[in-house]
């Protein structure tokens, strides 16, 4: 009740003119960043940030996550009628957006993928605020073997949910991640690792320069190299048979998978540098195991649009669960987002609630006014959007790249920064070829640092002890869903673990 | 040419297995600070070390695991590998030695004609107004964007630009 009162108090600051005309902008900026093709949420976040950097605390932190919140609702846009996912969290919204565009009810698929976006951002928003302050609390038990086997959490779990059918290439990503972290002075004794003889290497590699890099400029040869996407013939572009506006019976009669994708996706949101992507994937095929109609999933299914719309939405608030209390991102985004926080000069953690103790509930209003921002424009500009995806790539990429030099220089007035978002533009583009995921790397730059801090605490306060690391109860949970986690991503150990399992089925059934 | 192939994850593992062992060895090597009177156990290098070993373990995983998978069979995505250098030629040209050596505005404008102009320049053949057309076209975005840009940073955000 008191956290409700704090968010009611909290929304009624943000109300001002100049509040909800950054809300318009951005959230606006944010669904054509999502919508277009090779502009994805994170480069939307990492550039924005550039250029929040001299306004105040609150408009800064409120533009980046209307962007957010407006980029990853985009995404459905170029889904549903290019079937070329936005950004890569709307994948699954292509398996029945494109359909129902074929169909020639574009405009009707927008208008659900609005709505569920929408309640999906809703729900995670109400467990945003009912999740995030005990978590802190909690949080504050954490000491550094913990905190250790936190960071070695985040990025097992990363890698093998973002890997695929490969975690191999998961735990590859996160550990090059970490290993750019080494770079550049050390956290406890201030010794300068691995600069090669370069002083600017001295300060490490800085977040923002190197995901501009690894999400703007391998993005713009990534979207150079494929052939042109071709927009679906659909009767929005001409006629007005195709409703726009959702039918509130479609609400109410997919009621439970919109909460039930809103709750899938905020837990996923919460799990460490897995993003809306996974989310959207987890809550669709949960709405097709649960669904009647499922034989209709991937062939134009209203509901499985609305379970991978809401289920994406609703990571967006549960990541930042973990990116507030314990600093640690729950998606790429997030990652940018902690970045920025730095900047501002909040500094996310368990200390967040006593340092700050408003501060989540402005977050959780900020969102909601971005979802409010995102129902008006996602109803009402339609059409707008539709033009937006005829911007030839031949225009939009080189403007992207002139922002992605410009954006990392303006933070720290450095050539160097542009050189660092080239190497990381280059190898990002091999790697993600390659089919290596990039949340794991990112994550890995984010917590190198307190992977390495804690570590090395740890060892010093236990005398160069290993015992802690596992008896402390905390720790030992850690350790245990780390070690199951590593070996069910072993196929041998899978298959096995999946022999047992139907031995102990057929023995119960009597088969 | 693919790079999702495992001739591809061959070559990758070997580089990774380079760099596990160069971070390993460069941790090793590295200062143990002992005239600082550090605890032994909080040595700079001993995640660098830890990095690198794990890094070199899952290297040669990767090289024992690489043609195992279906990804071999994946149908070739339809891709120009001719667009890719050209557009990675002109970024990096842009990035690396046009800006910090004039200044940014021309810079960008040239950037923006050549990406724009290389890629939307009709096939030989064309008509010549159609040409004119996009010529000019071309010449007027770079012009309006990067004068968009520069005034943007320099008076919006007050940056110094390069």
């Amino acid at each position: 009740m008191e956290g409700l009162q704090s968010f009611g108090l909290a929304l009624a600051a943000l109300l001002t003119p100049m509040t909800l005309f950054h809300v318009a902008w951005s959230t606006l900026l944010g669904i054509f960043v999502g919508s277009l093709p090779g502009l994805t949420a994170t480069m939307g976040v990492a550039l924005l940030t550039t250029l929040t950097y001299t306004m105040d605390r609150d408009s800064a932190i409120l533009v980046l996550i209307c962007m957010y919140v407006g980029a990853i609702y985009g995404g459905s846009r170029s889904a549903i009628l290019l079937n070329i996912p936005g950004t890569p969290a709307s994948a699954a919204t292509t398996l029945d957006g494109y359909p129902l565009a074929q169909r020639g009810q574009a405009g009707y698929a927008m208008a659900l993928a609005t709505a569920g976006s929408a309640l999906g951002t809703v729900v995670g928003i109400f467990m945003l605020v009912l999740l995030a302050p005990p978590l802190a609390e909690i949080a504050l038990e954490f000491g550094s073997f913990e905190f250790f086997w936190l960071a070695v959490f985040g990025i097992v779990i990363s890698g093998q949910l973002t890997g695929g059918g490969s975690p191999l290439r998961g735990y590859i990503a996160g550990i090059l991640g970490l290993m750019v972290a080494m770079i550049g002075s050390d956290g406890i004794h201030a010794h300068v690792r691995f600069n090669l003889g370069w002083s600017d290497l001295n300060g490490g590699i800085g977040l923002i320069p190197a995901m501009v890099g690894a999400f703007g400029f391998a993005e713009v040869l990534t979207v150079m190299w494929r052939s042109r996407a071709v927009m679906v013939d659909s009767k929005i572009k001409t006629g007005d048979t195709d409703r726009v506006l959702p039918r509130l019976v479609d609400l109410l009669r997919y009621r439970v998978t919109i909460v039930r994708s809103g709750i899938i996706g905020t837990f996923v949101g919460i799990i460490p540098g897995v993003g809306e992507d996974i989310g959207a994937w987890a809550s669709y095929a949960a709405a097709k195991r649960a669904s009647p109609e499922r034989d209709q999933f991937g062939k134009g299914s209203k509901e499985g649009l609305i379970a991978a719309e809401t289920g994406n939405s609703a990571v967006v608030p549960g990541a930042l669960i973990p990116a507030l209390t314990l600093a640690v991102p729950g998606s790429a985004p997030a990652a940018v987002l902690i970045a920025a926080l730095f900047i501002h000069g909040i500094r996310p953690g368990p200390m967040i609630m006593i340092e700050q103790p408003d501060f989540i509930y402005s977050v959780a209003a900020m969102l909601l006014l971005a979802t409010i921002a995102i129902a008006v424009f996602g109803l009402s500009l339609t059409r707008l959007f539709i033009q937006v995806l005829r911007i030839p790539r031949e225009l939009l990429m080189p403007v992207v790249f002139a922002l992605c030099v410009i954006g990392p220089y303006a933070l720290t007035q450095r050539l160097f920064d542009v050189w660092v978002m080239v190497v990381f533009g280059i190898i990002g583009f091999i790697l993600r070829q390659m089919n290596f995921p990039m949340a794991p790397l990112v994550l890995g730059i984010i917590l190198g640092d307190l992977l390495d801090k804690s570590l090395r605490r740890g060892l010093t306060l236990s005398d160069g002890e290993l015992t802690p690391f596992f008896t402390r109860p905390i720790s030992a949970a850690f350790v245990v869903i780390i070690l199951v986690s590593i070996l069910v991503g072993i196929a041998p150990v899978r298959r096995a673990f999946a022999g047992v399992k139907a031995r102990a089925l057929g023995s119960f059934t009597g088969e | 040419m693919r790079f999702d192939s495992p001739a591809a994850d061959r070559i990758a593992a070997v580089a990774f297995f380079a760099l596990g062992a160069s971070m390993t060895y460069g941790g090793y090597v590295m200062d143990r600070l002992e005239i600082r009177q550090i605890h032994p156990a909080s040595i700079p290098g001993l995640l660098p070390m830890i990095l690198g070993v794990v890094l070199m373990v899952c290297a040669v995983l990767l090289a024992l695991q690489a043609g195992k998978g279906d990804e071999a069979a994946a149908p070739s995505p339809d891709v120009s590998w001719k667009d890719l250098f050209v557009a990675l030629a002109l970024c990096c040209v842009y990035a690396v030695a046009m800006v910090g050596h004039m200044p940014f505005g021309i810079a960008t404008a040239l950037f923006i004609m050549a990406f724009s102009g290389w890629f939307l320049w009709p096939p030989a053949g064309a008509d010549m107004s159609i040409r004119m057309k996009i010529g000019a076209g071309v010449v007027l975005f770079g012009i309006a964007i990067s004068a968009a840009i520069s005034l943007l940073f320099r008076y919006a955000f007050l940056v110094r630009l390069p």
